[in-house]
């Protein structure tokens, strides 16, 4: 089990966003988390990674206790995450992007940077290695030097993935990562996660196009108003009663072919 | 032929320029990480008093005297930017402002120390200890065609030269690093920054502070170029000369903090012959620059222009980078 919530709850003043969510991730799984606008997915992100911490429950990653530890201890640990409204660097180069995400995964400080030790500069290629084989892996390779902000939307959200990636994370946490994107954009990007998949890495992605998520992940949670509604896999959840009438409702037909 | 050339005024101006190039860098590394401080007068000021009482009181060398300036001001950096880290923007700006100014007011009422309003006087002048050093190795400026003034100044000159590169090479370098994108990925965007594993807290208290050490270490320079300081030369007034060298001369980059802070520095001096006007133009130059130029004079796209240019007439059709890179 790569990622463990039990009875997450996150209160908001008056407002609760979420009461007593709970599920569970397998190591490799591709688990979705869907549901209807304003049902808590980006907020559940928000306190998975702790930027903001749960009212009350428990989150524990490959068996420890996360939940009260600094985002980039987090990060550390091994989650990294994407955003919905895409949070690039933007006036860094694409490459420089790529190498921020290997931040956690490096340790020169101020003197060894500045004096470029051996072991500053053994770090320094392989953080340039990995991130180039990121930059190939998403596609981006020809635009390292480009500033990211000047990158099309689809770039922009693909760049956000490698950025992640380069922390090496176990558990990649993707935030509506098709959203925006055309019929190609999409399709590629169903290959990229399977790839990243095939890494060795777990994802977690919250996503509204209904197809895409049907056909990509292995599991799904449906959240509503900031309860668990169901969870189950694509099939079981497209026939769920309950699910239909809260969020797929009656164009059911029309939206998952 | 050397001692008709340089002019102990002209020395005078250059040795003010490589001191402000240091604040200009002070500002500019705080601003690399997305924090705007005004408080560098202050720092600036603790490094000048630090250094001068330590010299004038406990005959301390200068050099020690300077790197202890340098280190109580770090100090008082890391007791500021600790609490400052819950402020940003305007915000920050204005608190450093606030702490300037306390500095100043204790340094103009802790009168049994810091002798008030009138000022520290009689501090060791760098010039003249480092003549004093080399006249003991039997050394004539003569033998250089040099009055003993002249080479004095000289003598500053070189060794700020010295201090100058040495700290631009330092923060080249660290910009280049993992420590510089952390900084720039901090002013970028903090939430993503700490999403991608980078402790804010601590890179933001690091920038803080190397500012205020930097800070620290040219106004303990400063005490002993001037060998006369007093409250008055790290008033608000200060803080608004250092924030300026930055802004005019572009705070993306280092080599903004130092075009702006000679450029800055030389301008009230070339426009003596016009007296009180100028500085009228001052004004009017930093006005044009904020409608026509709002990110200052030298920004990535200037910097990329002249490197295309560079790499044209050296006829090379690889940059460095995409060598390196590949």
């Amino acid at each position: 089990m790569v990622l463990e919530l039990k009875n997450i709850t996150k209160n908001f003043g008056g407002i609760s966003a979420l009461t007593d969510v709970s599920f569970q991730i397998n190591e490799g799984e591709i688990f979705g988390l869907i549901g209807p606008n304003g049902a808590g997915k980006t907020t559940l992100f928000n306190v998975i990674t702790n930027m903001f911490p749960p009212t009350s429950g428990e989150i524990k990653f490959l068996g420890d206790k996360i939940s009260g530890l600094k985002p980039h201890k987090i990060t550390d640990k091994g989650i990294c995450r994407t955003f919905q409204n895409i949070r690039l660097f933007s006036q860094m180069s694409v490459l420089e992007n790529v190498l921020v995400g290997s931040h956690c995964r490096s340790k020169s400080g101020v003197i060894n940077s500045v004096l470029r030790t051996k072991a500053q500069r053994k770090e320094e290629t392989n953080s340039l290695e990995a991130a180039s084989e990121l930059l190939e892996l998403v596609g981006l390779s020809m635009f390292q030097d480009t500033i990211a902000e000047n990158l099309a939307y689809g770039q922009q959200r693909r760049l956000e993935i490698a950025r992640a990636l380069a922390s090496n994370p176990k558990l990649l946490l993707l935030d509506e990562p098709a959203a925006g994107m055309n019929e190609t954009e999409t399709e590629s990007l169903f290959d990229l996660i399977k790839k990243v998949q095939k890494r060795g890495v777990t994802v977690l992605l919250i996503e509204h196009d209904m197809p895409f998520v049907m056909k990509l992940c292995d599991r799904i949670t449906v959240l509503n108003f900031g309860k668990k509604l169901a969870e189950g896999t694509p099939a079981e959840i497209q026939s769920n009663q309950e699910v239909i009438e809260a969020y797929l409702g009656a164009e059911e037909d029309d939206e998952i072919a | 032929m050397l001692g008709v050339i340089l002019n102990p005024y002209h020395l005078q101006i250059v040795s003010f320029i490589l001191i402000n190039i240091i604040l200009g860098i002070s500002i500019y590394i705080t601003l690399s990480s997305g924090q705007l401080s005004l408080g560098n007068a202050g720092f600036m000021g603790i490094g000048a008093y630090t250094s001068a009482l330590l010299t004038i009181n406990f005959d301390l060398p200068i050099f020690l005297g300077i790197i202890l300036g340098a280190v109580v001001a770090g100090v008082f950096g890391i007791l500021i930017g600790i609490p400052a880290l819950r402020l940003s923007g305007v915000y920050l700006a204005i608190a450093t402002l606030g702490f300037g100014e306390v500095i100043r007011v204790i340094f103009v009422n802790w009168e049994s120390i810091t002798q008030g309003s009138i000022g520290l006087s009689g501090i060791p002048h760098m010039g003249r200890e480092l003549f004093k050093t080399f006249s003991l190795t039997g050394f004539d400026p003569d033998m250089l065609g040099l009055k003993n003034n002249q080479f004095i100044y000289l003598l500053v000159v070189l060794t700020l030269l010295l201090v100058n590169i040495l700290l631009i090479w330092f923060f080249i370098r660290q910009n280049k690093s993992r420590v510089g994108r952390a900084f720039a990925a901090i002013k970028m965007d903090e939430k993503a920054a700490e999403s991608m594993g980078i402790n804010i807290t601590y890179y933001k208290v690091l920038s803080f502070t190397q500012g205020a050490i930097l800070a620290g270490f040219a106004g303990a320079l400063y005490a002993h170029v001037m060998a006369y300081i007093s409250p008055a030369d790290f008033a608000y007034h200060r803080a608004v000369d250092i924030l300026i060298f930055s802004i005019f001369g572009g705070s993306e980059l280092i080599w903004g903090a130092i075009f702006g802070a000679t450029f800055m520095t030389i301008l009230p001096e070339a426009l003596r012959f016009i007296s009180d006007y100028r500085y009228m133009i001052y004004g009017v130059v930093l006005i044009a620059m904020m409608a026509f130029r709002p990110q200052g004079i030298i920004d990535v796209s200037l910097l990329n222009w002249f490197k295309k240019k560079l790499k044209l007439k050296r006829g090379g059709s690889l940059g460095i980078r995409t060598k390196k890179y590949n």
